[in-house]
């Protein structure tokens, strides 16, 4: 067939948008509160027979002191130990035999549980929630096992592995506030003083009703779910509101610059972060559309530039982390063996210059909202991605319909947003850089 | 939002580490056993039905196989093509990578298009065109998607895309500087390091022993071989399209045969490379891995083919052993033992033989104690039968997670492609819950005993050679590796 040009496809496809836009795809939910606090979202989807819940805690490492750090993370392992009416292990085990998944994560700014069952369970992933908030098991064998546990992760992901400490390193750096500052893992001093008593404190503290967000999604009807919410977890009290950490970060005026030597690492790697507004803000959303426009695909600037036209580069990545408060745009790049780092280095500079003096164009912009309407179709795929979206909204911004508005912000982004954005925040003295370089030791790994 | 997720995966999450959706098994002997059993959660015992969507299955004029599974839910179409014959196994022994370089070509230009158009026609039309063909793979897997809206449009360029490549020397030539950066990166991958070892261990001479291409074969990879490799080994009647999502199989096969019109059928058959066997005795391969704090261990020898009629009681059996957070494995040495953040075992059975194996990567001082720990689970299941609560729930298990599969139309189709690919016939999968539910613990112990043997057990360790020589020859004579690949001791 006849090559299409850019200019003719791009117009095409914006004629297509206006024609689809009303048919845009949403995620539709209840929201409804328990007297004890617990925040509950309902998204009936019937098109298969499965349900996922999602349970998000407001609790992360940035909740945690000095002295702590990865508690908050090794209490996530806590809460698959047992409870009152669940045996240690049992909850894989239920979970497993039933045909069903399940997982739990701790960031910096939550912890969340899910599961995914078909949908004749719905009663015993309401129960292995509400058992767990209820009456978590505390005991010292169970901590001194997960302990080890949690030691073996991070030897695993973080001490193992070529650039295991790199982004630890880099928010270490780039951040003041000791919340974001410290990494999510913990240092393994830190996890060996965790006590019990420590444990027991955090749940009671955290993993209360009123501290939670419960969603479910999928194949249920609205007011029997909503029923059995209520049977479940209704009689779990509520605790005092837990203390809000302070996220502020003071304006940074200089740039920040480390070298990590890595014995494990084989190429060069560059990490550079620049403070940015937390998710969910206007700058945050154009910041977003500005790294899809750098990073995201084979038409990408930074791909065309740093990895196909100059080879600087082999690997090339560039977006907001999303985080509550002071998140991080981070671009990161390894460098091709034998290309000068300050070289692929000074080529970053120079096209993040080219957004701030000339901006981006129409056909980027498209780019980005083609990608977009895409996820916003892809979203409604499974159920399990919804259930934690409409989880953290709620926990992040109290708004779980942030799953809608969010797409349609980062539809509405402009190329005016977007220069302004740049130049805002993509300064020399906002910046932190981080250089991973291989550390060849005497009969070392190379 | 995808990007957003993704950097929030790389920069802070942690996770449980648990892996997959469905596995299973739990535990009910005595001494080992972690798991306490309250039985106080409400479990409906009724396994739900659920009926699997079936394609429609058709044939083009050229010999081209289609299967369409239609789901009108979403406004999306995926479409995933097997180019069967196109895969590593056929590629000549001094040319590892050939296959994989010809289909990461396919998107860098074609007779009408240069790689930058066919990247910023993609992004614009929100399609994805990938193409790869790993090692140990008979076919080359073409994934291309998008929206049902621009069908036409996305489709057009990545029917180009697949059957017009033009391979053009200057974005050869940069690939080539990559992948050779990624070669050089992935010997500082501990996982990498302990499949090159093992795959060498158990696949001997077959091809599936080759693991990554070489910086002389990368080398020697000229823009006329990867068209030659594209006009003998791209064959329609060898290949499988598969589509799934909002399409109308009336609608859409009339516009099939036109796009691949000029695709001509060929004479090409595939002739499958002699097949790997068990290696006979036991050997132990360590890597050499200085400043490594774990030792990444795997363990395992060739067992069977996806047509096997052991492969539905060996498969529960690997699911009883290793299959997820319930495997006897997981509970045993994380949830007991605390030795490891993670342990697994899996099964390979393709168009030939491929390993069973077990593995995980666990803290430097207790390689030993693992090592007894994973030979004790071997015996256990070879010795004992497993009780009928365990065998049930791990069956169930299985049986039970088909629910999930409905959640995803690529999953789907996967499943229908897997049984094309392997001529299964077309009520394979409805029938293989029965298949599954009809295992018995004879089944299990006769299948451990036949593949599980500690007496020809392939074992690799990848770590610091100086702290676990000692443990590791206890369970085979040993060859020591470094991390170039290069033998350098006994």
């Amino acid at each position: 067939m006849k090559p299409i040009t850019k200019v003719a496809a791009s117009t095409a496809l914006a004629l297509l948008l206006l024609v689809t836009a009303a048919a845009a795809q949403t995620v539709k939910f209840t929201d409804h509160k328990l007297k004890n606090g617990l925040r509950v979202i309902l998204s009936e989807d019937h098109s298969a027979p499965t349900y996922s819940i999602s349970v998000t805690y407001n609790a992360g490492s940035r909740d945690e002191r000095d002295g702590r750090t990865g508690f908050a993370h090794l209490f996530e392992h806590m809460m698959f130990q047992g409870s009152e009416n669940v045996g240690k292990g049992e909850h894989f085990v239920l979970i497993e035999n039933n045909g069903g998944g399940m997982n739990g994560s701790t960031t910096a700014d939550r912890t969340e549980y899910h599961e995914t069952l078909p949908a004749n369970q719905l009663d015993l992933g309401l129960f292995l929630e509400a058992d767990r908030m209820k009456s978590l098991a505390i005991t010292q064998a169970n901590l001194d096992n997960q302990r080890e546990t949690v030691k073996e992760e991070k030897r695993q992901r973080h001490d193992n592995q070529p650039y295991g400490q790199t982004f630890d390193t880099l928010f270490e750096t780039a951040y003041d506030n000791f919340a974001y500052k410290h990494s999510t893992i913990g240092s393994m001093d830190d996890l060996n003083a965790a006590s019990t008593k420590d444990v027991t404190q955090f749940f009671k503290t955290y993993y209360a009703p009123n501290n939670a967000v419960l969603v479910l999604v999928g194949d249920f009807k609205s007011s029997d779910a909503l029923a059995k919410v209520e049977k479940y977890f209704g009689s779990i009290p509520s605790q005092p509101a837990p203390p809000v950490p302070d996220m502020s970060e003071p304006k940074q005026t200089a740039e920040r610059r480390k070298t990590l030597e890595d014995p494990l690492a084989q190429l060069t790697r560059i990490d550079m972060g620049w403070k940015i507004p937390p998710g969910n803000t206007p700058d945050f959303f154009a910041m977003y559309v500005l790294g899809e426009i750098l990073s995201t695909g084979q038409s990408s600037r930074f791909y065309q530039t740093l990895v196909r036209d100059k080879q600087v580069a082999v690997q090339e990545g560039a977006g907001p982390d999303e985080r509550r408060g002071p998140s991080l745009f981070i671009v990161d790049l390894v460098v091709t063996p034998g290309k000068n780092p300050q070289e692929a280095e000074k080529l970053v500079y120079e096209e993040l210059e080219k957004v701030k003096s000339g901006g981006v164009t129409d056909d980027e912009l498209q780019k980005v909202r083609m990608e977009v309407k895409r996820g916003k179709v892809e979203q409604l795929e499974g159920t399990l991605f919804r259930a934690e979206q409409l989880g953290v909204n709620a926990v992040f911004y109290g708004d779980p319909n942030v799953i809608n508005t969010g797409n349609d912000k980062l539809m509405a982004v402009t190329k005016d947003q977007i220069q302004k954005a740049a130049r805002t925040y993509l300064t020399d003295a906002n910046r932190t850089v981080l250089l991973t370089v291989p550390k060849t030791q005497a009969g070392g790994a190379k | 939002m995808k990007k957003r997720t993704l950097l929030a995966l790389i920069s802070a999450l942690l996770v449980l580490g648990l892996i997959g959706s469905a596995s299973a098994q739990e535990d009910h002997s005595a001494d080992l056993s972690k798991v306490e059993r309250k039985n106080r959660a409400p479990v409906s015992k009724d396994i739900l039905k659920v009926t699997l969507p079936r394609a429609t299955e058709t044939t083009l004029s050229n010999g081209l196989t289609v299967l369409i599974l239609e789901n009108h839910r979403l406004p999306m179409i995926s479409m995933q093509m097997y180019i069967n014959g196109g895969g590593p196994i056929y590629e000549p022994a001094d040319m590892p990578g050939l296959a994989s370089v010809t289909a990461q070509m396919l998107r860098e230009g074609t007779k009408t298009r240069n790689s930058v158009q066919i990247a910023e026609q993609a992004a614009l039309l929100g399609a994805e065109i990938g193409a790869s063909s790993n090692f140990g793979s008979s076919a080359t897997v073409v994934n291309i998607s998008g929206l049902s809206d621009n069908f036409d449009q996305w489709f057009a360029l990545a029917t180009d895309v697949v059957l017009n490549p033009s391979f053009p020397a200057d974005e050869l030539s940069r690939l080539k500087q990559r992948m050779k950066a990624q070669l050089q990166q992935q010997r500082a991958n501990p996982n990498f390091l302990s499949t090159e070892r093992f795959n060498r261990a158990v696949y001997g001479s077959h091809p599936a022993a080759v693991v990554s291409a070489t910086n002389a074969s990368i080398d020697a990879i000229t823009p006329a071989m990867l068209q030659k490799w594209h006009d003998e080994r791209y064959a329609p009647q060898n290949s499988i399209l598969g589509i799934a999502g909002d399409v109308k199989a009336a609608e859409i096969v009339p516009k099939l045969e036109r796009a691949f019109g000029g695709w001509k059928k060929t004479g090409l058959k595939e002739v499958l490379p002699e097949n790997p066997r068990p290696v006979p005795s036991k050997r132990v391969f360590l890597v050499d891995r200085p400043n490594s704090v774990q030792t990444t261990v795997v363990l395992g020898n060739i067992a069977i083919d996806r047509r096997d009629p052991d492969y539905v009681a060996l498969s529960v059996a690997n699911h009883i052993l290793g299959g997820g957070t319930t495997g006897r494995l997981f509970l045993n040495l994380r949830e007991e033992k605390g030795y490891t953040y993670g342990v697994y075992s899996s099964l390979t059975a393709l168009k030939y033989p491929g390993p069973w194996r077990a593995g995980g990567d666990v803290r430097t001082e207790v390689t030993g104690g693992a090592m007894t720990e994973f030979y004790k689970e071997f015996q256990r299941l070879r010795n004992e039968p497993v009780p009928a609560g365990e065998l049930d729930e791990a069956k169930r298990a299985i049986v039970a997670s088909f629910a999930l599969s409905l959640e995803s139309p690529a999953e789907l189709l996967g499943d229908e492609i897997v049984r094309k690919i392997y001529g299964f016939p077309p009520d394979y999968w409805d029938t293989y819950p029965a298949k599954v539910t009809a295992v018995t613990a004879d089944d299990i112990q006769r299948v451990a005993r036949k593949y599980l043997n500690p007496d020809n057990m392939q074992v690799v360790a990848v770590g610091d050679v100086g702290k676990i020589k000692s443990v590791m020859e206890m369970y085979g004579p040993v060859e020591v590796y470094d991390a170039d690949g290069k033998k350098v001791g006994n």
